[in-house]
């Protein structure tokens, strides 16, 4: 079995079935992009991902075993547990404003090694000892993840002082620092202006050097092909073919992809 | 006779009204404000039932005058059900404290709620791929940003309460104004009238730069 596994993925909104069953799976440090038109599942497919909605039907594995099975039902502590397993950055970062740069990577950061290392229950005095050591360590960690996605001379900045570019850098710092397995982008880029995309796309491909596992949503093509080991097409809450880049850019088999292609190029 | 209208005289007797004032202003502000946290989450609840229950309880504490309300809550008790809850000096400014801290409680609720649901879902989310449980997200992310949002509109309703407290002589609490009326004016004095104007004027302005240097401290960042 591969590293992750979704079997059957389906989502309905309503009478609107958005995913039909999806079948994916990927390699450790694989870096897998999904294209698609709007409203073909793209988004839903990387909220189900990261639980953000409930799957109706379907299974993930993550090395041989069950994460996740839409028919059991789990607590909201076990759901938190296997989202950490994932991470997700957003089109709009979603950054938290009243924090600055380092302490938007260091706070969620801090959060999870409290409870790990279960702090809240040891007595009030060592509790505060341990967490200022954990603050010391994680702080540490922060600060390098910061100075990797370029933005070490901004960790005092409040996002509000950041340019969307550098937003999105904290963002993806911000989602590394929890060390996901998988780390899920959709569309990194979207929200940017043309001139700072490029910022972005060069970190992604650093992470890609480094040998992450991402899943990456994007309508930026070129991107796509230059970064992917392998390419996905969704169309109507399927996949309709997947394959190495060249497969799926240069010789797309599906009609549907020929005519998604096809526009796209069109539009340029 | 003299006496009685002399200037040390009449101070001491506003003093002791602009004590009841202040004392009724701060718990008020005390309880309401977190009360008012209670009925916002009922307002929002998830539970269909309490929801209507709740909002259509803060419909009617906004919809009727709180003079209205310091009546019930003073008399309605004793006339229906035959118990004196409110008895004495103390009783009278108990009952208005609680029919304040209801009414204000409804209010700030619906500040609340509008500062609650004024904040993006991405923050929610945001926080929940991170891993944060729902009280982590409310107290560590959204909890900052209402209260940045709420600032302007508390500290409306906070000026507001300043001048509700006269409201409390209806049911003879000796507030202010209530001292001045029975002691003072009816002796045929006019300048307490002033004395009382600046004591508001003081008392206002006071907490308007105390929200204004909140404001500021807050203005660092930007929601
Ligand atoms: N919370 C929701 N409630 C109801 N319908 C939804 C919800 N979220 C998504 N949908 C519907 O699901 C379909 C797929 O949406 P989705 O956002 O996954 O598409 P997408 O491939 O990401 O599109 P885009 O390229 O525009 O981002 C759309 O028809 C959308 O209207
Ligand atoms: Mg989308």
């Amino acid at each position: 079995m591969a590293f992750l596994e979704i079997k059957n993925l389906r989502k309905r909104f309503g009478d609107n079935e958005v995913l039909k069953g999806i079948d994916f799976s990927m390699e450790k440090g694989e870096v897998i992009s999904v294209i698609g038109s709007s409203g073909g599942g793209k988004t839903t497919f990387l909220r189900c991902l990261n639980f953000l909605e409930k799957a109706d039907e379907g299974e993930f594995f993550i090395e041989n075993t069950l994460l996740f099975d839409a028919k059991a039902l789990y607590t909201d502590t076990e759901i938190r547990e296997k989202r950490l397993s994932f991470g997700l950055v957003f089109q709009s970062f979603h950054l938290f404003p009243q924090y600055t740069t380092l302490q938007n990577v260091l706070i969620p950061l801090n959060l999870r090694t409290f409870e790990r290392e279960g702090v809240k229950r040891l007595p009030f005095r060592k509790r505060r000892v341990a967490k200022a050591e954990i603050t010391e360590r994680n702080r540490q960690k922060a600060m390098e993840i910061l100075k990797s996605v370029g933005l070490e001379s901004k960790i005092n900045e409040y996002p509000c002082h950041l340019s969307g570019g550098q937003c999105q850098r904290v963002a993806i710092a911000r989602a590394l620092a929890l060390s996901p397995s998988i780390l899920c982008f959709d569309e990194p880029t979207s929200a940017l202006d043309p001139e700072l995309t490029g910022e972005v796309l060069r970190v992604i491909k650093e992470l890609k050097n480094e040998g992450r596992t991402m899943i990456i949503v994007t309508h930026e093509m070129e991107f796509a092909r230059f970064v992917s080991d392998r390419v996905v097409f969704m169309a109507d809450g399927v996949i309709e073919e997947s394959g190495t880049p060249s497969e799926v850019f240069d010789n797309p088999k599906s009609p549907k992809t020929k005519a998604f292609l096809a526009s796209y190029q069109e539009s340029f | 006779m003299e006496s009685y209208m002399s200037f040390s005289y009449i101070t001491l007797l506003l003093l002791e009204g602009f004590g009841k004032t202040f004392l009724l202003f701060f718990l008020t502000l005390f309880f309401s404000l977190p009360l008012g946290l209670v009925v916002s989450f009922g307002s929002m609840s998830k539970i269909k039932p309490l929801q209507y229950v709740t909002r259509i309880f803060v419909w009617i504490i906004r919809g009727t005058p709180l003079m209205l309300q310091l009546f019930v809550v003073f008399y309605v008790p004793g006339i229906l059900f035959d118990v004196q809850l409110f008895n004495g000096v103390n009783g009278r400014f108990t009952a208005a404290l609680v029919a304040f801290v209801i009414n204000y409680a409804c209010y700030f609720s619906e500040i609340y709620r509008g500062g609650i649901e004024g904040i993006p879902h991405g923050q929610y989310e945001a926080g929940q791929v991170l891993g944060m449980t729902k009280p982590e997200i409310f107290f560590r992310v959204i909890l900052m940003q209402v209260v940045k949002r709420i600032l302007a509109p508390i500290s409306n309703e906070v000026i507001t309460l300043v001048k509700d407290t006269s409201l409390a002589r209806v049911i003879a609490v000796a507030e202010i104004f209530y001292q001045n009326e029975n002691y003072i004016l009816s002796k045929g004095v006019v300048w307490p009238l002033f004395y009382i104007g600046v004591f508001f004027l003081i008392f206002v302005g006071g907490l308007t730069l105390l929200f204004n240097y909140l404001e500021k401290k807050l203005s660092y960042y930007r929601v």
